[in-house]
């Protein structure tokens, strides 16, 4: 079993990335690893902003970072890119922040024309700060989630297939040797 | 059309997305403006140069990434910039690319309002060792605006400040005051060159970000 933090980097109350990301949380879930959400939209907008880390709710978000063995990384696509408000918070962390954790980009946008945003823009981002493996990342394309009915968040038969393999794929990398390792190496140290 | 006795008028935005106080990158950005107005003004046009520190905005840059809505100092930025003939925009570089900041900043701005609009990229960090973020991360965001960048995008590392201009150092990368100057020219050739009528309205019919917002998307 694995701590697993969930970040999501949308600004929108209801966000279809933070759906997105509980769909693939629930998963976690299923498996038995330990899941935690972190909306950064509820941080302290002065506090980020400043990257006063002294500030509590700062300060146990970045603990939280640290502590967790392994990460998902969502985001709206904004510009091509990943939001403004996923990099404020991931500018204010320490610079190897990721150490040693598998991390899992997720991405959600308006059109499949990005779909190669999460490779280009966030993926160095998560290798800069120092990330062990990061597994094959997903984007949805926001006409396949549903985030305000309550149903199913995700409504299209071939992105469940591709989300589930993706899940699949982080979940398989959390129980190996070389997560393994890592964890004693965190816990130990 | 301008009149013969009459200057040509161009006015500059120069944003500066440097945190702390002092700046290094509100150092080159003042460089990087300066420069643009000298080159202007050797090519016999009248500049205006207009600085946008986006530390000064953060915070309703967040409230209208919640909201939509800018408040007024944002607006006068954000016209600024929009309003403007030649943009300089100058970043830190935080893992490998420009700061949240910056991109809040990108984020908020209408879809379409610096498409065509000539621009000129800097960036700061405390080594040379992620000089390639100008052109890896800078340029492909500012592609999908569509802006016109010029060929040079000037990186200044801490040590940079110090050399003099003219003088190569040990790698044979051209000092920072060189690089600066060719930048800067080449941004004042661009904005006397472009066919883009100066002034405000010269984007075509941008979404707002309000609409945006609501919508999830720019027009598909
Ligand atoms: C300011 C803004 C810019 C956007 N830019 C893009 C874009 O460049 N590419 C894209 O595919 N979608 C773009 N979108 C659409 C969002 O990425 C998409 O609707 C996403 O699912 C929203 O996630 P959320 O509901 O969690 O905020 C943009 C949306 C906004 C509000």
């Amino acid at each position: 079993m694995a701590s697993v933090l969930i970040l999501t980097g949308s600004p929108s109350t209801v966000s279809r990335t933070a759906a997105l990301a509980g769909h693939v949380a629930d998963d976690l879930v299923a498996e038995g690893h330990e899941v935690q959400v972190l909306h950064l939209r509820d941080l302290p907008a002065e506090a980020v902003l400043t990257a006063d880390t002294a500030h509590p709710s700062i300060a146990a978000a970045v603990r939280a970072v640290i502590a967790a063995d392994a990460l998902v990384v969502a985001t709206p696509i904004y510009k091509a890119s990943y939001s403004g408000l996923l990099k404020v918070f991931l500018d204010l962390l320490p610079q190897s922040a990721l150490q040693g954790k598998a991390v899992l980009p997720l991405a959600t946008g308006g059109t499949v024309a990005h779909l190669l945003a999460i490779d280009y823009s966030l993926r160095p981002v998560l290798v800069s700060l120092g990330a062990r493996h990061i597994t094959t990342g997903r984007f949805v394309l926001d006409a396949h989630i549903d985030h305000r009915s309550g149903g199913p968040v995700i409504v299209d038969d071939a992105t469940i297939a591709c989300l589930d393999r993706t899940s699949a794929a982080f979940r398989a990398e959390l129980r190996s040797p070389d997560a393994q390792l890592s964890a004693l190496a965190a816990a130990t140290a | 059309m301008t009149g013969i006795d009459e200057p040509l008028r161009r006015r500059i935005a120069v944003v500066s997305a440097g945190l702390r106080n002092p700046s290094s990158t509100r150092l080159l950005a003042d460089r990087l403006g300066e420069a643009v107005g000298r080159a202007l003004g050797d090519r016999g046009a009248v500049a205006s140069v207009e600085l946008v520190e986006l530390r000064d905005h953060a915070h309703d840059l967040t409230n209208m990434l919640h909201t939509g809505f800018a408040s007024p100092e944002l607006q006068v930025a954000l016209d600024a910039v929009q309003g403007s003939d030649g943009l300089v925009a100058v970043t830190p570089i935080y893992s490998g690319t420009f700061t949240g900041l910056f991109k809040n900043f990108i984020d908020v701005l209408p879809e379409g309002a610096l498409a065509g609009h000539p621009v000129l990229l800097g960036a700061t960090a405390g080594t040379a060792r992620h000089s390639l973020a100008v052109d890896h991360a800078l340029r492909p965001l500012f592609a999908y605006l569509r802006a016109v960048v010029v060929p040079t995008g000037v990186f200044a590392a801490t040590d940079d400040f110090g050399h003099s201009q003219g003088v190569r150092q040990d790698d044979d990368v051209a000092p920072l005051a060189d690089r600066v100057q060719r930048a800067a020219r080449e941004l004042a050739d661009v904005v006397l060159s472009s066919s883009r009528p100066p002034a405000v309205d010269s984007f075509d019919d941008p979404t707002p970000f309000e609409q945006l917002l609501r919508g999830g998307g720019p027009a598909r």
